[in-house]
């Protein structure tokens, strides 16, 4: 048994249980509407104390996610850690060839293991997807939540359309969220049942040697 | 004289009973002064021929009079005398009085002492017929007069309506005020079992917006309250929100025009105002943009195209994730990480 490598801040973490709390919230009082008409949305809504109150829940996460947007923002803007971390994030050259040689390894046609830095294609992939996502999903429930406003200034078909983005990007959000990050990160197996370092923090070093090895010779290195 | 009197008494068919009813009531300015005004006691025997009530005589009902001419003014009587479970005549006993029970025409009368319909304010008095009967008082195309003799606004703000318009240009299922309101049980629109309670109008209109028949006949677009349901409008309504809009908030109710007719709220022209009846910023900006929208037909516009695009992008999505997921595991599964020594 290695030693436990400290892999992600206090900040990190508090950062991705605010966005792990504001989306599970914001999935269930939103998928609870449209799929308002089917036993389960309906029990959801009960459960949520209500039509109205399931309007309710779904704004007040919407704050929250929104307030952690801006968190994130001042930590990757402000924060001489957050700014290493976004760094580590932007997408590269290397993460093309990374992902194409991940797949070549995968059904065998080479033997090397392709070699990732602190953050490999598929956090990268997740966080700017997440990114994007977050950022569709803030506009357009903007736009609906003060749809009186924009009735002022706006054709109606905006709205409509909002609504439309909305439900669809939440349908990929919840796609991409159990399909990519839960399987990556928790449920693929060397990680099953779950990898605690979100909580912690903690990872193993035998872990961080076979997942991200130029990072592990990194800090090795030092 | 034997004779004639043979023949008296072999003619005392009822129409000859009645006959000796209308020695007076048939004459048309029969009547007696009550209380200062002159009362009509004429009545047309023709239309009582007419009635489904032909077979029987006049005092069949006014079963108090005895002797003719009578002396003493006979009882009020009610269509329950005959009605009634049980009774002797074959009177047909429908559920119809007990519905009528519970109505606002019933409990207006009973409770608050008003003058409201009894069952002959709408069936007639001498002249019922049955509800097929083109003559009848209750002949669907006879409702809107029948009930405008109390409502005579609402029936005025009817007459003027795309319903009364198709009714008049023969489309025999535009609504008539019993298509709404209901005809023995009419509730008022507070009462949740109303079908004009805001929770139920959509599924009143639904009758006959969503039959594909009727709406093909007149040309209404048929997918409008599907589009409703699924709207926020729609569903805030099914869990009970009654301010959100129901059909009639934006479409009225009597005098409902098409979008066609300036005189519309929906007219694009009016849908400012209609919409800033709740929402207070609603601009002529409402009017750019389909209404009832359903996000996966063309007549959608934009949306249509936006929303086909996710459709084929998802599923493309949920491909490409399981893929990868699958190499994934062949590629653990090579190395044998899975299930590996």
């Amino acid at each position: 048994m290695g030693e436990r490598i400290l892999r992600f801040s206090r900040s990190w973490r508090v950062q991705h249980t605010l966005l792990m709390v504001s989306v599970i919230l914001l999935v269930i009082s939103g998928f609870s509407l449209k799929y308002s008409s089917t036993p389960i949305g309906r029990i959801l809504i009960f459960l949520e104390g209500g039509f109205e109150a399931r309007g309710a829940l779904h704004r007040i996460s919407a704050f929250l996610l929104i307030f952690t947007v801006i968190y994130h923002l001042i930590y990757i803007i402000f924060t001489k850690e957050g700014r290493r971390e976004f760094k580590a994030l932007l997408p590269r050259k290397k993460d093309f060839s990374d992902f194409y040689k991940s797949i070549l390894y995968d059904i065998g046609k080479i033997s090397e293991r392709p070699e990732f830095d602190r953050y490999s294609y598929r956090e990268k992939l997740q966080y700017w997807v997440i990114s994007v996502f977050v950022l569709i999903m803030i506009l357009s429930g903007i736009i609906l939540m003060f749809h009186d406003y924009f009735f002022r200034i706006a054709p109606k078909w905006l709205i409509d359309l909002s609504l439309a983005f909305h439900s669809w990007i939440a349908t990929l959000v919840i796609i991409f969220l159990i399909l990519w990050h839960l399987y990556i990160v928790h449920l693929s197996p060397g990680n099953f049942p779950w990898n605690s370092s979100f909580w912690d923090g903690y990872v193993d070093e035998e872990w961080l040697k076979e997942n991200h090895y130029l990072e592990y010779k990194r800090i090795k290195g030092k | 004289m034997k004779f004639l009197i043979i023949l008296f008494l072999f003619s005392q068919t009822p129409e000859d009973q009645n006959r000796r009813c209308l020695l007076c009531h048939g004459k048309k300015d029969f009547g007696i002064m009550e209380k200062g005004e002159f009362k009509s006691l004429y009545v047309s025997y023709k239309d009582l021929k007419q009635s489904v009530h032909h077979k029987f005589t006049c005092v069949t009902c006014h079963d108090d009079v005895r002797v003719i001419p009578h002396l003493i003014k006979p009882r009020k009587i009610h269509c329950l005398q005959c009605h009634f479970e049980g009774n002797v005549i074959g009177a047909p006993v429908r559920e119809m009085p007990e519905k009528y029970k519970e109505s606002v025409h019933a409990r207006a009368k009973k409770e608050k002492g008003k003058k409201a319909p009894d069952c002959y304010d709408c069936h007639g008095i001498h002249n019922v017929r049955g509800p097929e009967d083109t003559l009848s008082t209750v002949y669907k195309e006879n409702i809107p007069e029948t009930c405008g003799q109390c409502h005579k606004k609402e029936r005025d703000g009817y007459e003027n309506s795309v319903h009364y318009k198709g009714l008049k240009e023969g489309v025999f299922e535009s609504a008539v005020c019993t298509d709404c309101h209901r005809e023995h049980d009419i509730l008022p629109p507070e009462d949740p079992r109303s079908t004009l309670n805001p929770r139920n109008v959509v599924h009143t209109c639904e009758k006959c917006h969503a039959d594909v028949k009727i709406m093909k006949k007149t040309g209404v677009p048929v997918k409008q309250v599907e589009a409703f349901k699924e709207s926020f409008h729609g569903i805030a309504l099914e869990f009970g929100v009654l301010k959100a809009a129901n059909c009639t908030s934006c479409h009225g109710y009597h005098e409902i025009l098409p979008s066609t007719d300036p005189r519309s709220p929906i007219n694009p022209a009016n849908l400012a105002k209609t919409c800033g009846k709740c929402h207070p910023n609603a601009s002529q900006n409402v009017a750019k943009g389909k209404i009832h929208v359903i996000p996966g037909e063309k007549e959608a516009g934009i949306v249509y195209y936006v929303y086909t695009f996710f459709k084929i992008f998802t599923f493309a999505v949920i491909l490409g994730l399981i893929i990868h997921i699958i190499l994934d595991l062949i590629g653990r599964f090579r190395r044998k990480e899975i299930a590996g020594e």
